[in-house]
């Protein structure tokens, strides 16, 4: 395969490893609000529990745990923030020094060593400089991929946590007379929060699957166009 | 693609590179201009991101791109500036000269504020081999800062975009050879990009104070010998900033 074969093929895994990055940043951010919601429905339960008085007892010690998996959902989020702010950065300057290869190369081309004043070797520099930049950022990119990864991979275990603690809940609520409603509605608004983290958590590991075959294609063809040079 | 020389004299020359044949058509025409004294190399305006193979391969042909240790950028414009990341990447240790207030914008394009040398609002000196070039303030014309330079020895004033003309593809001078016939490659160009008169007259009469045998814009056809007053005549009676839309 030739060179030129391989540079757009790389061209063409850039532009899809930006757009697969933009949307995984697309989709973690919608965990923001939920972050808030789950703040807000652990500061209710602490509430309805305090005004059941005795009957809120054991209710109480649940909330101390809708608290922590709130903290928890907190804590994932906003470290998945961070690394995903920096996979966009790498992604865009991945891009960037690409096109500035694509560039070097152009200017190689119409170098022509007899009739130059300038020594051809005074460009390699340059060229260099945007090689190493690229393979820079592409291990930066692998280790941010894994460190989302393993981010993302404990968000189904505060799900469970979460189903099993709305369950607790409802049973709490069942037997807590008149408090029960107040207890069943903080039940029911945190299944459908962990649900809707569920579902989002399943989308964000398909996008960050796909995206990470990207990167692999890619960094494929880097090493198959570095050879091809 | 034109190389010309504009001026040699001892170890002293300018030299220009323009009308791109080759350049996508969507990106506008540029002239680089090459200013070498004692061995010692300054690109004015060296272009866009678009340009950068084109000019460093057509300027190595005639000169020690090694030996080029600065960079004077009128203004903040793409098609004057972008390539600035892939000079500094081929040469790190490469000055840029630049408008002090566009210092902060300059440096998304990934040069490093050690390579950046700041020029003040009234303009200065940029000193080449031990040859002093005087930068002439042109703000407003058409950016809110913007440059142009001077060099007494070559008697060449470095215009940036005033002067400049959206030629057509068939127009291949590098010299304007018949001035009434040029404004109309003119006229649309300062009437919309230049947005102040008071900045104009200033300017006219900063040039009007220096003994300038070629008007270099970035753009368009080089003045030279009477079409330099003829352009400035010309261009004292045009009321600039007043194109836009059906204005």
């Amino acid at each position: 395969m030739s060179e030129n074969i391989y540079t757009r093929k790389m061209g063409e895994e850039y532009d899809t490893v930006f757009r697969q990055c933009v949307s995984l940043n697309t989709e973690l951010h919608k965990l923001v609000p939920l972050a808030k919601q789950m703040h807000l429905l652990s500061s209710n339960a602490v509430s309805s529990a305090a005004r059941a008085g005795s009957e809120g007892d054991a209710f109480r010690v649940l909330t101390q745990d809708i608290q922590l998996l709130g903290d928890d959902v907190s804590h994932c989020i906003n470290d998945t923030q961070k690394v995903i702010s920096e996979i966009v950065m790498l992604a865009s300057s991945l891009a960037r020094s690409f096109s500035n290869y694509i560039t070097y190369n152009d200017l190689h081309n119409r170098l022509e060593p007899k009739e130059m004043k300038t020594d051809v070797s005074f460009f390699e520099h340059g060229q260099k400089t945007v090689v190493e930049r690229i393979k820079d950022d592409n291990h930066k990119l692998s280790r941010c991929l894994g460190a989302l990864a393993n981010l993302l991979s404990p968000v189904s275990t505060l799900v469970k946590k979460g189903e099993y603690l709305a369950v607790c809940s409802s049973v709490e609520a069942a037997s807590a007379g008149e408090h029960g409603v107040s207890f069943e509605a903080v039940s029911t608004m945190l299944r459908a929060l962990v649900s809707q983290l569920g579902k989002q958590s399943v989308r964000q590991r398909s996008l960050l699957r796909d995206l990470s075959e990207a990167m692999e294609k890619q960094q494929l063809n880097q090493r198959n166009l570095m050879y091809a040079r | 693609m034109r190389v010309e020389n504009l001026f040699n004299k001892n170890t002293h020359s300018w030299m220009v590179m323009g009308r791109d044949e080759d350049r996508r058509k969507e990106v506008i025409d540029t002239n680089q201009y090459l200013v070498q004294n004692n061995g010692r190399g300054l690109i004015l305006d060296p272009g866009g991101v678009e340009s950068f193979s084109v000019v460093a391969a057509e300027f190595s042909k005639h000169f020690d791109l090694a030996d080029v240790e600065a960079v004077f950028a009128s203004h903040q414009d793409p098609d004057v500036i972008s390539s600035l990341s892939l000079w500094i990447q081929t040469n790190p240790n490469l000055l840029v000269y630049v408008p002090k207030i566009w210092v902060s914008f300059i440096t998304h394009f990934g040069v490093k504020i050690e390579n950046i040398r700041p020029i003040p609002d009234e303009g200065g000196l940029i000193t080449l081999g031990g040859h002093d070039l005087e930068v002439v303030p042109a703000h407003y014309l058409h950016s809110s800062g913007n440059l142009s330079v001077y060099d007494p020895q070559a008697k060449i004033f470095f215009s940036g975009d005033i002067g400049a003309a959206l030629l057509p593809d068939d127009y291949t001078d590098l010299f304007v050879t018949d001035f009434a016939e040029h404004t109309k490659y003119m006229e649309y160009f300062h009437r919309r990009w230049m947005p102040s008169n008071t900045a104009k007259i200033r300017w006219i009469a900063e040039v009007r104070k220096r003994d300038v045998e070629m008007l270099c814009p970035q753009h368009g056809a080089i003045f030279k010998g009477d079409d330099v007053e003829k352009f400035l005549v010309w261009f004292e009676n045009l009321d600039v900033g007043s194109a836009w839309s059906s204005v």
